[in-house]
C-alpha cells in the first residue's frame, strides 16, 4: 500500500496493510546526521560578532531578504530528511512567522517575543521568552500583525513545491505560518495574564482569534489548493497535569473558529489532525466535536493515557503519537528499549487501526538513529493483524 | 458565625470576581474589620476553597491564576492599612528556573499562589544559575528554595543548586522543592532534592510543611 494511502485510510478509520508513521518533525541535529552537517554550523553563523553587529543593526530589515530564506531553506530539509528516514507521513512546516528584532530575539507577528539561542548541538533554535502585549495599547499599537493574503500566497508556492518533489514518498502534514489559536494568545499576553484579557479585554482577544482564524483559513486553503493531504494544526490546550483552562471556555472561546477550520478542511476532502501537549483526557470529547481526523502527541511526561484513550476514542478518531521523546529517543536509551516499546504500543494501539505511531515531538535531543530503530520496529511489529497478544500491553 | 462582609470577600476569591473584590474589601474595612480578619477569615478561606476545587477538577490552572490576580486586585487596599510584618509572616521562598532553562509560567504559577497566601516570594526569574540562588539564599536567610524545569537536557542544574548548598554549608538549613514538565518524585531523589510537587497547591501545601516545621 502507498504510504499516502496508508495515512489517510487510517485517518478514515478505514482498514490498512500496517499501522503507519509519522515524523513529529525534526530539529537542525537530526536532519545534519540524516543529510550531512552544513561547513558552518549555524552556532558559529550566528555568534560571529560582525553577523551579531549586523542582527543587532538591521536584523528588522533584513528578515525578509536574508534572514527568512534560510528558514525556509532549513524547513525544506527537514522534510526531506523525514522522507530519507523512511516516515509514511510527515510534518511539513513553513514558516514565516518571525522578524529579527536583534541577534538573540525574534517577535511572532502575532505578539510573542522569543530567544534566539544555541541547541547545544551546533545550531541555533528559538526558544519563548515573554508576551510583547503587556497593556492593551501594546495591543493597539502593535505593527506587526500578518498579511494572510501574502502569506498564504508564501504558503502555496512552498508546497506546490513540497508536494511535488517530496508528495510521492509520503503524506505530508501541512502547517503554513498558522500557529494554535489559543496558544498564540497565550503568548501574547503571557498565562498570567491571559485569564485577565479574557474577563476584561473581549473585543480585543475576538480580535485576536479572529485574526488568526482567518490566518488559519487562508494558509490552510493555499496548502489545499496546493496538494497538500493532510493538515495539522499545533495548539497546546493543556498543561503536565490537566487542560490549561475549563473545558468548556476553552470551547466557548476557540470552537466556533476551530470548527469552521475544519469544515472548510473537510469540505475540500482532505483531513485534519491536532496536535495538543500535555495531558488532554478532559479535552479529548471537545477536539472531536470539532471534527478532528487525528489526534497527536499523548505526550509521555504528562497524566495522559494513551491507552484509554484508544478503547474511549478509537472509533471516532486516530490516535497518533505514544513514543517518548524524554528518554527513549534520545542518546541514553538502548535500541532495544525503543523497538519494546514500539512493540508495546502497537500491540495495545494498533488493533482495530486508527493508529499512527509517532513521537510524541520534535527535539533536538532525538538522534537520527533512534528513529530508525523506531520505524524497523514499527515495520516489524505492525503488519495487519497484529500478531502480538494484546494481553502484553498494559 | 462569620461576618457577613467577610463572607463575601471569601465568595469573591471563590467565584473568582475580579470586578467587585475591592468594594467587598473596602466594605469590611469600613465596618471596622482589620485587614488581618479579611486576610485570614475572607481571603485565606476563599483561597482554600479555590485549592480544593483545583483539586477536584472543578478549577483549571487559570482558575488558580485568576483567583491569583482577584488577590492582586485586592491586597493594595489591604497593605495600606496593614502591620508590615504580615506579609512574610510564613516566610520567605526563593524561586528560580534553573540554569539553561527559561521557561517560567509554572514557577510564576507558584510565586502567585505562594503570595497570595502570605510568603514573601524572591523570584529570580530564568536561566538562573546555582551560585545565584544560593547567594540570594545567604542574603536574605530565605531557608525555602522553588526550583523549576521543563527541560529534561537541564535537570542537571537541579543538582549543581542541591550541591552548591552543600558548598556553601547552608545544605541542612534549606529545603529545595522542584517541579515542571520534566520533574518527578524520583527525579528529587535522584538529584538529592526535597520534595516534588506536581502542581502550585501541592508547592504551597510542602512550603506551607517546611514552613510549620521550622
Amino acid at each position: 500500500m502507498h504510504p499516502v494511502e496508508r495515512v489517510i485510510r487510517t485517518l478514515g478509520g478505514k482498514e490498512t496493510d500496517r499501522v503507519p508513521t509519522f515524523c513529529a518533525m525534526v530539529e537542525e541535529r537530526t536532519y545534519n546526521e540524516v543529510l550531512g552537517r552544513p561547513l558552518i554550523s549555524q552556532e558559529k553563523l550566528l555568534t560571529n560578532p560582525a553577523v551579531r553587529f549586523i542582527l543587532d543593526r538591521w536584523g528588522t530589515p533584513l528578515t525578509r531578504y536574508v534572514f527568512q530564506p534560510e528558514v525556509t531553506r532549513s524547513m525544506e530539509k527537514r522534510i526531506r530528511a523525514q522522507v530519507e528516514l523512511g516516515f509514511d507521513a510527515l510534518w511539513a512546516i513553513l514558516d514565516e512567522t518571525f522578524i529579527i528584532i536583534d541577534h538573540h530575539t525574534m517577535v511572532r507577528f502575532t505578539g510573542s517575543r522569543f530567544n534566539l539561542q544555541p541547541d547545544g548541538h551546533g545550531n541555533m533554535t528559538y526558544m519563548y521568552r515573554e508576551p510583547c502585549f503587556r497593556t492593551t495599547e501594546d495591543f493597539d499599537a502593535w505593527p506587526y500583525w500578518p498579511d494572510a493574503d501574502a502569506l498564504a500566497h508564501s504558503a502555496y508556492t512552498f508546497f506546490r513545491k513540497m508536494v511535488s518533489r517530496y508528495g510521492h514518498k509520503a503524506c505530508l502534514f501541512g502547517q503554513a505560518s498558522a500557529y494554535g489559536i489559543q496558544e498564540s494568545l497565550l503568548w501574547a499576553v503571557g498565562f498570567e495574564k491571559m485569564p485577565v484579557w479574557i474577563r476584561r479585554e473581549k473585543d480585543r482577544v475576538r480580535r485576536f482569534i479572529e485574526i488568526n482564524e482567518e490566518l488559519c483559513l487562508k494558509t490552510n486553503m493555499a496548502m489545499l489548493d496546493a496538494g497538500v493531504p493532510v493538515i495539522i494544526q499545533t495548539d497546546d490546550f493543556a498543561f503536565k497535569s490537566g487542560p490549561i483552562m475549563n473545558p468548556k471556555l476553552i470551547d466557548e472561546l476557540f470552537g466556533p473558529s476551530y470548527r469552521r477550520i475544519i469544515k472548510a478542511v473537510h469540505d475540500r476532502g482532505a483531513k485534519y489532525v491536532l496536535h495538543s501537549c500535555g495531558d488532554n483526557t478532559l479535552l479529548f470529547d471537545t477536539f472531536i466535536s470539532w471534527g478532528v481526523d487525528g489526534l497527536h502527541a499523548f505526550e509521555t511526561t504528562s497524566n495522559v493515557d494513551i491507552f484509554r484513550e484508544k478503547r474511549l476514542h478509537g472509533d471516532r478518531v486516530t490516535i497518533i503519537g505514544g513514543v517518548g521523546v524524554d528518554y527513549l529517543l534520545t542518546d541514553r536509551s538502548r535500541d532495544e528499549e525503543v523497538t519494546e516499546e514500539v512493540r508495546r504500543l502497537i500491540a495495545g494501539l494498533g488493533p482495530g487501526g486508527r493508529f499512527i505511531i509517532s513521537p510524541v515531538h520534535s527535539l533536538s535531543t532525538i538522534p537520527a538513529h533512534k528513529l530508525t530503530v523506531m520505524l524497523e520496529a514499527a515495520r516489524r511489529y505492525g503488519t495487519y493483524p497484529i500478531s502480538t497478544p494484546p494481553k502484553e500491553a498494559s | 458565625m462569620m461576618n457577613g462582609s467577610i463572607a463575601a470577600v471569601r465568595d469573591a476569591i471563590d467565584t473568582l470576581d475580579l470586578d467587585n473584590v475591592c468594594s467587598l474589601v473596602q466594605k469590611c474595612l469600613d465596618e471596622g474589620l482589620t485587614p488581618e480578619e479579611i486576610i485570614e477569615h475572607g481571603i485565606g478561606q476563599g483561597l482554600d476553597i479555590v485549592g480544593k476545587k483545583f483539586e477536584t477538577g472543578e478549577y483549571f490552572l487559570a482558575d488558580l491564576i485568576m483567583a491569583g490576580e482577584v488577590v492582586k486586585e485586592a491586597m493594595p487596599i489591604l497593605k495600606r492599612r496593614m502591620n508590615p510584618g504580615l506579609a512574610s509572616k510564613r516566610g520567605t521562598v526563593i524561586l528560580a528556573t534553573v540554569a539553561g532553562d527559561i521557561h517560567e509560567i509554572g514557577k510564576n504559577i507558584v510565586g502567585m499562589i505562594l503570595s497570595a497566601n502570605g510568603y514573601e516570594v524572591v523570584d529570580l526569574g530564568v536561566d538562573v544559575s546555582a551560585s545565584s540562588i544560593i547567594d540570594t539564599a545567604r542574603s536574605t536567610g530565605a531557608r525555602l528554595i522553588g526550583l523549576s524545569a521543563l527541560l529534561s537536557t537541564m535537570v542537571h542544574s537541579i543538582r549543581e543548586v542541591v550541591e552548591a548548598s552543600r558548598a556553601a554549608g547552608l545544605r541542612e538549613q534549606v529545603r529545595i522543592v522542584i517541579g515542571g514538565a520534566c520533574t518527578s518524585q524520583a527525579l528529587c531523589a535522584e538529584m538529592g532534592a526535597d520534595a516534588y510537587g506536581e502542581t502550585a497547591i501541592d508547592a504551597l501545601r510542602i512550603f506551607n510543611g517546611f514552613s510549620q516545621a521550622a
